[in-house]
């Protein structure tokens, strides 16, 4: 029923974008989310849309994924783009009825917006298209090391991101066993009532917070025995090294930020 | 025994018959798998069969297909003559008559007391108040629960009560045909043995027809009727106890193993000593060797 699950959206590969360290993935995904709220004309997004093709055709996905990721937030999508159209006045007016005008300013700020959203979207997907869960929650742990020194418990933090991850096709499978042995008990969990179906739900519900208990109570035991005492002192079997293809990724971003801000500064804004 | 019965006659009818069974698992992906390959068979009421296989040979597919957990990608299980997915609506139905103990059962225990948690199949079924109360004191007793258990809550039992109260959950159901897969896994030794004889004893007192899926060669031998071994997705063998044992080599090839006390019967026989045929249990071990040992002291 549940077969086949993969968690988060991690696609295996071999590119450029796959072998980037995971931490300066990261990082560039947060400049380009930045990035696209830079540029007031329609240069500067030009470019910010030229990077993320490049970035698709380096990562050799599927454009099939990219659209995927889009699908979720097509509604969003329409919504703002329709509010602009009608809100936003000025230039020739093409269209009016009631208190609704449609003018040529409108309809450009609804696609500029609209090209905003889409790469902001498709750009962010890139990182956890490329990125294993292990790989990106140990970025996380060494990018949110500063924030020790504000008593944050950065190493715990990471260690139950990567304990909750790791259990997730666990616990699926074990609902899925669960699920069949109440069924074969004669529990049924198609028919009735909303009410109905959610006490349907108890005979599975409960034995899997107990093991889900259970388990926790091991995995700590297992952890206690094999003396984990936290992050203090801890090495790592795969250490993160910070290549030339990094620098030169962060570099082509400061470029692309750079560029827009210029370009900002020289060509009047369409907004 | 009255002329109506198909026994009177001669001809023996199939219980539950498996017809050219095929199962793939998720069918269409990269992950595509043929769990099960033209599995054919047929069970009579009141055997005893004793399931083995190596770990993904399809054993447990297999019983999940009798009780339409799974539905087959093609072929037919017919009930009682009839086909189980005639009406898939009805195939509720069908788990009352196929009951099914998963392996570590003690894990899908959840009612606030043992008494409910058993009652929980017998009042899916549909029965009354009284009918339920009969069916959970019958089935705690066959599982071996004393009484007293039953008000507690089933988290606060043991590991072994917790699986005799899950097992009596299934038994409440009172099946037809009571499948039980790897009921003894984890259990020490003692209890192990309770725990068949305790099988052995439901199914003598009821005539339900038992599946036994056990990786552990002696808990089959010491009381199945006919043992079907499964490997590979297919019916290896499907013949009484004594011939598959007697056929080691194919077992040992499929990763299987005859029972230890059989394979010291085989070597002392390679080794020329007259210890007769083919040996399943320790009992019939002492039988045959206590003479022999008695005549070698009198020699």
């Amino acid at each position: 029923m549940m077969n086949g699950i993969t968690i988060g959206q991690f696609f295996p590969g071999n590119s450029l974008l796959h072998r980037l360290d995971p931490r300066v993935k990261i990082l560039l995904t947060l400049c380009y989310i930045v990035a696209v709220f830079v540029p007031s004309n329609w240069y500067g997004l030009g470019m910010a849309v030229a990077f993320l093709i490049a970035a698709v055709l380096l990562s050799r996905l599927p454009l099939k994924l990219i659209f995927k990721s889009l699908k979720p937030i097509l509604p969003i999508l329409i919504f703002t783009a329709l509010l602009n159209m009608f809100y936003v006045s000025g230039g020739v007016t093409l269209w009016e009825w009631g208190v609704l005008h449609l003018t040529t300013q409108g309809l450009i700020a609804a696609a500029f917006l609209a090209i905003r959203i889409i790469a902001l979207i498709a750009g962010s997907s890139l990182l956890t298209y490329t990125t294993g869960p292990t790989a990106l929650t140990d970025a996380l742990e060494r990018l949110m090391r500063p924030l020790k020194v504000i008593k944050v418990p950065v190493h715990e933090i990471a260690m139950m991101m990567t304990i909750a991850l790791r259990f997730i096709p666990t616990l699926v499978e074990e609902t899925d066993k669960i699920m069949s042995a109440q069924k074969a008990r004669g529990a049924d969990m198609e028919s009735g009532g909303l009410f109905k179906r959610i006490k349907a739900l108890v005979p599975i519900l409960i034995p899997l917070f107990v093991s889900s208990f259970r388990r926790a109570y091991e995995l700590a035991m297992a952890m206690e025995c094999r003396c984990y005492h936290g992050g203090e002192g801890r090495t790592r079997m795969k250490q993160l090294h910070m290549g030339l293809r990094d620098w030169l990724a962060l570099l082509t971003m400061a470029l692309l930020i750079g560029g827009m801000i210029v370009l900002n500064v020289f060509v009047t804004p369409v907004l | 025994m009255s002329k109506h019965s198909p026994h009177y006659w001669g001809i023996r009818m199939a219980l539950l018959e498996v017809r050219q069974l095929n199962y793939v698992y998720a069918a269409g992906t990269p992950f595509e798998k043929h769990a099960l390959n033209n599995v054919s068979l047929s069970v009579e009421k009141g055997e005893l069969i004793g399931v083995i296989g190596h770990t993904g040979s399809g054993k447990s597919t297999l019983v999940q297909h009798l009780n339409g957990l799974l539905r087959p990608t093609s072929g037919t299980v017919v009930l009682d003559g009839k086909d189980i997915w005639e009406n898939p609506k009805a195939i509720r139905s069908v788990r009352f008559r196929v009951g099914m103990v998963f392996q570590y059962p003690e894990h899908q225990l959840f009612e606030e007391t043992v008494r409910r948690d058993i009652a929980f199949g017998p009042r899916n079924r549909g029965l009354s108040e009284e009918e339920i109360e009969a069916a959970v004191k019958k089935a705690a007793s066959f599982a071996g629960l004393r009484e007293e258990l039953l008000d507690s809550s089933p988290f606060d039992l043991s590991g072994g009560q917790k699986r005799r109260a899950a097992i009596a959950g299934v038994m409440a159901m009172e099946p037809e045909i009571l499948v039980l897969d790897e009921p003894t896994a984890g259990l020490d030794p003692r209890s192990r043995e309770r725990m068949l004889s305790r099988i052995e004893r439901y199914r003598r007192e009821n005539g339900t027809t038992v599946m036994l899926v056990s990786h552990s060669m002696e808990d089959v031998a010491a009381i199945a009727d006919r043992v079907l071994v499964m490997n590979r997705g297919e019916v290896a063998m499907f013949d009484t106890t004594e011939a598959v044992f007697s056929r080691a080599e194919e077992l040992e090839a499929m990763g299987l193993s005859v029972p230890s006390v059989t394979r010291i019967f085989f070597e002392l026989r390679r080794r020329g000593y007259d210890v007769g045929g083919n040996v399943y249990t320790v009992e019939q071990a002492v039988a045959r060797l206590l003479p022999l040992l008695k005549r070698g002291c009198s020699s």
